[in-house]
């Protein structure tokens, strides 16, 4: 990587005009990426019909559970021929795309309901659940990055680099039933689980709020070591670069130096890298989903995938790239706002 | 994104961690390297051997980690679980590195529109949550053995890809490649002769770095149940048994298996940190480490 | 000490999170207590729909529905939208049921014989995705003579129809001219029974009120929440924080509430048994006397007690000894019997080999013993036998496979298997045992084949009278226990963890299905909590 310039602080006048003329290539760009996006979210798809026809797993006898041992095999293949599975893929595939240009995503076998309905009634709780952890992991490892940089080989640094290695050696899992162990059993603070408390006849912000606090955080603590080590490495460096030292030099405070330049510099590619990092986080939300018993995407998705439910799977799938490919974009944008000598258009 | 130039220089960082840390993570690692090996010479494993009288016993000096809830021996089982998993570990981590390698190598020399549509295809996986494609990998293809490596191998090996790909490309333009080009030595001997030796060291690297990754795949996909079949020894398997356990009391049935996972393969962190650190903090993130 | 270390580094780095995100501060729970609010029950298991014709809770008990008849505590049938019980023909093919007058839907809308005739029409349409289908084989039609009688036509004389008439009842109008399939009312029935649905979030919980016009009497509560936790030890953990007033629990997570103050734990016996089928297509589990030395090398005992936590009992045939078609001869001892178990391996030329293993013409006593990988229960049950067989010089090797992988095996390699209903023997044992299923699917997967079973279960179901059926299934249980196509092991007993503060609870012998319908709160509509 090349030193960045160094960086003087925009005076307020000129700063918007510079933006603007920063920004005209965004359109092109937004363009190109969706160029692009349109055949990754097409091969995806094929890629997940081409794994389910390789799928041994008969969706019938899945479907019917412990019926299965009761159920004679006529009955489980007129199941089969009303669902159209037994179809050639190719066949599946295109009546699958068709319906989808209509906004029909089709019809979840393994849910018993139309795939939109699962997704509208799960996918927002996913999201919330990573948006939480991403933004509380975000705050955390800037603040602790920062801090153990600043000091490089202190107490801090060692304390948080040790705990880093240790967290990041243990399974998500873990951390979570540890979690529920220690704050929902022992002390009694929080809820083991669930969305809301049990009587709750609606949805209280509040009462969510307070569920989500241990997944939300377990997700967050096990994601934080990549975060916090990133950080701290990125100020550490930044905090020997030219433009810090100088800034030191001429005798600002520590503190501006180390928020104001050597940060703002690490902060660049760091930005970047959290939509690379975000299908991890998204894996992460599965476990976490799957210990706390949330009703997000994360059960369906691997319910779907153990009873050959390609229309879910599907689903889940593109949704999921979409996301990803919309987090890349959306700090490649901010990236390019933030840095004045990244031009969108070239 | 995918500039992944070399660090422009090697800091001399101070070691992260002392002699004495270093000594105690080689004798942990060598340690455990040594009882893994060792184990099935020594100590032999009955897999399906249970003694329902003695379920739950508490750690005791006939049974130092307790046994769990079929009344099976937790240390040796945990001996044999660490050893599966790191096994498990390293083969993925291997089949992880030779797709890696060969994507990599085949964009990096050949380039063009081979190049393009290859890491293409790297950006596409990579935008997909790898946790969920080895499910469905391993769904596909039924829980085993086997299937847990592949599934591992086959989402671990774009990072490696990605290295050697921008190694080869930024050494092609190096003076001495050209002047072997120019002598007149074959494509394939200056890859062999050339560029090899210089990406071969950091393929190591990505390997031994990518061991605990995989291990800690090994151990969702085995509390998902679709692990190795569950009457085995391996470490995800013991702490989702221990789960259970660990409400009525008998918290050694899944501590102690996970504490050993965790013990190793912080050794083999501190020992790979110092190459680590020497990575430029980019390459380091797209690693995952 | 391992907890002591990795909790702390939790504590640590948690805390420190929190303290970051600024919510140091965490309010402390109260659960709702009292007497006013609705009861609370958790289970794992999270029905696919609510609809009866889909499989819902379709040996009655479904909260929601009524069939025509339902079952009492002891599992008698009783007329429930019927007004009597049904009377059969002599020929046995024709089943005339007298329907009770002036029952509602919660809807409002009246119930009448056009509902009943739409509901089992509908179970026999082939374009709905019914398994019921299967169990209702032998019924020819369903008409309506008059707006409160319906006639069911047999294809051949069943005796145990009546009992298939549990069946929730759906209202013909909110269905009619539908895709049963994919309709909405499959999330938000509309039934007779004695609550209504208020609302139903998929992996989260099912919440009922009270139907405040229910025709056997008002609800003694206002309404039920049902949890859906599929994991075990979360459950465990929100039952020991006071979420739910009654949770089903693995035997094993009871056992820390017992002489907790304030709970209780309620072992239910069951018809649902666990046993281990040897295929005739296999030649060492095909000599009968493997099997007989097999069935006496396995300690029972030890697995009720290792196993299942004491929630269970052995098993020694496929009717369970709280039926009435129990044979009273079929026991054995629980626990192992080496001595016997040798004599007939001796007996029938099974020497032991140098390793321990016996040999017969070269033939070593080993085979393969499939479980199916998610089910724990299997897999220990599948060790237990392993370690016991060895003990006799029988090698077993166990397998954890899916259920795809194990189906084409089924033929030639041993399987832990298990099912079971107490309503009925012929309801699961006809296709399980009868020569004419033999080598179907999971009907008579190991291919037993013996005249006299199929004579019996013949007789069992073509006739209508108490003494011959009991007869035609006493045969039936002495022959499979002669011939050995299972090795039987144990019947597991429901455990469930309730508040002392919870009356009228009321156990029932239970079958292998329970999740909303036919648990421990079949009969929660009479359930009161004290405060």
């Amino acid at each position: 990587m090349t030193t960045p310039a160094p960086v003087t602080a925009p005076s307020p006048a000129k700063a918007p005009a510079r933006r603007s003329r920063r920004l005209a290539g965004a359109g092109a760009v937004v363009r190109r990426r969706l160029l692009v996006a349109v055949p990754i979210l097409a091969a995806t798809s094929v890629g997940m019909f081409a794994l389910g026809a390789a799928s041994p797993i008969d969706p019938a006898q899945q479907y019917a559970g412990a019926a299965a041992f009761t159920a004679s095999e006529e009955n489980l293949a007129q199941i089969r021929a009303n669902w159209g599975v037994d179809d050639p893929l190719p066949v599946q595939y295109l009546r699958w795309v068709g319906n989808l240009l209509q906004g029909d995503l089709g019809w979840s076998t393994s849910r018993h309901e139309p795939v939109t309905a699962v997704l509208a009634a799960r996918a927002g709780w996913t999201l919330l659940l990573v948006g939480a952890a991403l933004a509380l992991v975000l705050v955390a490892s800037l603040l602790l990055g920062t801090l153990a940089a600043y000091r490089r080989g202190g107490w801090f640094d060692r304390a948080l680099r040790t705990t880093a290695y240790t967290v990041q050696s243990m399974p998500v899992f873990w951390l979570a039933l540890a979690a529920i162990a220690l704050f929902a059993l022992t002390l009694g603070w929080l809820p083991a689980g669930g969305l809301t408390d049990i009587t709750a006849t609606s949805t209280e912000p509040a009462d969510v709020a307070r569920h989500l606090i241990l997944p939300v955080t377990v997700l967050a603590v096990a994601q934080a070591p990549w975060f916090v080590l990133f950080v701290r490495d990125a100020v550490a460096d930044s905090l020997r670069d030219d433009h810090v030292l100088a800034a030191r030099a001429r005798g600002l405070p520590g503190r501006t130096v180390l928020f104001g330049h050597a940060l703002r510099t690490a902060l660049l590619p760091f930005l970047t890298l959290v939509g690379t990092h975000l299908p991890e986080l998204i894996g992460g939300a599965v476990l976490v989903e799957t210990v706390f018993s949330l009703p997000g995407l994360g059960a369906v998705t691997v319910h779907a995938a153990l009873g050959s439910d390609f229309p879910l799977l599907a689903a889940t799938t593109l949704a999921t790239t979409v996301v990803v490919l919309a987090a890349n974009l959306a700090t490649d944008l901010a990236y390019a706002a933030a840095d004045p000598r990244v031009r969108l258009d070239d | 994104m995918t500039d992944l130039a070399l660090p422009a220089r090697l800091r001399r960082a101070k070691p992260r961690t002392g002699r004495a840390g270093a000594a105690v993570a080689w004798t942990v690692l060598v340690g455990a390297g040594l009882a893994c090996l060792l184990a099935p010479v020594l100590w032999p494993l009955d897999e399906s051997a249970v003694d329902l009288a003695r379920t739950r016993l508490a750690p005791s000096w006939a049974h130092p980690a307790g046994t769990d809830d079929l009344g099976r021996d937790v240390a040796h089982r945990s001996l044999y679980g660490l050893r599966v998993s790191l096994l498990v570990g390293v083969v993925a981590a291997l089949v992880a590195t030779v797709i890696g390698g060969l994507v990599g190598a085949v964009a990096g020399t050949v380039g063009g529109w081979v190049d393009r549509v290859l890491m293409r295809v790297v950006d596409t996986i990579a935008a997909l949550p790898h946790l969920l494609l080895g499910i469905f990998i391993v769904a596909m293809l039924r829980p085993s053995l086997n299937a847990v490596i592949l599934s591992i191998g086959l989402t671990h090996w774009l990072s490696t890809a990605r290295i050697v790909r921008s190694e080869l490309l930024s050494l092609r333009n190096r003076p001495f490649v050209d002047a072997a080009i120019s002598g007149g030595a074959s494509r394939a001997r200056v890859l062999t002769r050339h560029l090899l030796p210089h990406v071969l060291p950091r393929l190591a690297l990505a390997t031994t770095l990518m061991v605990p990754h995989a291990v800690w795949h090994e151990t969702a996909l085995s509390f998902l149940g679709l692990g190795l079949p569950p009457h085995l020894a391996s470490v995800g398997n013991m702490i989702s048994d221990g789960q259970r356990s660990l409400l009525t009391g008998a918290w050694w049935a899944s501590i102690v298996p996970g504490l050993l996972l965790v013990v190793v393969t912080l050794a083999l962190a501190t020992l790979t940190g110092r190459w680590r650190d020497r990575l430029d903090p980019r390459v380091r993130a797209e690693l995952n480490l | 000490m391992g907890t002591s270390v990795s909790k702390r580094a939790t504590a640590m780095a948690v805390a420190g999170v929190l303290a970051l995100a600024g919510c140091s501060s965490p309010t402390t729970t109260s659960t709702a207590a009292g007497g006013a609010g609705p009861l609370v029950v958790a289970t794992a298991g999270e029905p696919d729909t609510l609809n009866p014709v889909l499989n819902y809770g379709v040996d009655g008990g479904s909260l929601i529905f009524d069939g025509l008849v339902a079952r009492d505590a002891r599992n008698q049938l009783v007329p429930a939208l019927a007004r009597e019980l049904p009377t059969v023909s002599p020929d046995g093919r024709t089943v005339t049921v007298k329907l009770r007058d002036g029952v509602l839907f919660h809807d409002g809308s009246p119930f009448t014989a056009q509902d009943v005739v739409f509901t089992y029409q509908a179970v026999l349409d082939p374009k709905v995705d019914s398994t019921l289908r299967s169990d209702l084989d032998m019924l020819a039609s369903v008409t309506a003579p008059d707006p409160s009688t319906v006639v069911f036509s047999l294809k051949y004389a069943y005796a145990p129809f009546p009992q298939r008439l549990a069946l929730g009842i759906v209202p013909a109008k909110a269905l009619a001219g539908q895709d049963v399939n994919k309709a909405e009312f499959n999330r938000k029935p509309v039934g007779t029974g004695p609550y209504r649905v208020t609302s139903w979030t998929p992996g989260d919980r099912l919440v009922l009120a009270a139907n405040e016009k229910y025709w056997d009497g008002r609800p003694a509560n206002s309404g039920v929440v049902v949890a859906f936790v599929p994991d075990d030890n979360v459950r465990a953990q929100r039952m020991r924080a006071g979420e739910f007033d009654v949770a089903e629990l693995a035997p094993k997570l009871t056992t820390g509430f017992d002489g907790q103050a304030g709970y209780r734990v309620e072992r239910v016996p069951t018809a649902d048994y666990r046993g281990v089928m040897l295929p005739a297509g296999n030649p060492v589990t095909a000599d009968l006397a493997v099997r007989r030395a097999l069935n006496a090398a396995v300690d029972r005992a030890a697995m009720v007690t290792g196993l299942l936590g004491g929630a269970g009992e052995p098993a020694y045939g496929p009717v369970p000894p709280t039926s009435e078609f129990a044979e009273p001869s079929i026991v054995g001892k629980p626990a192992a019997d080496p001595a016997a178990a040798t004599a007939a391996l001796d007996a029938a030329g099974w020497r032991p080999g140098p390793d321990g293993i016996r040999v017969k013409d070269g033939r070593q006593a080993a085979f393969s013993l499939m479980y199916p990988a998610p089910d724990s229960l299997r897999k220990e049950l599948a060790l237990a036998v392993t370690a016991d067989a060895k003990k006799v010089g029988i090698k077993i090797t166990p397998e954890g496979l899916t259920w795809d992988a194990i189906t084409p095996r089924m033929k030639s390699d041993a399987l832990v298997m298990g099912y079971g209903t107490p309503y009925d023997p012929d309801f699961v044992s006809y296709k399980l045992f009868g020569s004419a299923f033999a080598g179907q699917g999971f009907f008579n997967p190991g291919s037993y084949r013996s005249a006299v079973v199929d004579k019996a279960l013949q007789d069992g179901r073509a006739n209508a009278d108490p003494a011959t059926r009991k007869a035609a299934y006493a045969t039936f249980q002495k022959q499979l226990g002669t011939d050995m196509p299972w090795v039987f092991l144990t019947y597991l007993q429901h455990t469930y963890v309730v508040k002392d503060a919870v009356a009228g609870v009321t156990p029932r012998v239970e079958p292998h299905e329970h999740d909303v319908a036919n648990s421990l709160w079949w009969n929660i509509h009479t359930w009161t909590r004290k405060s």
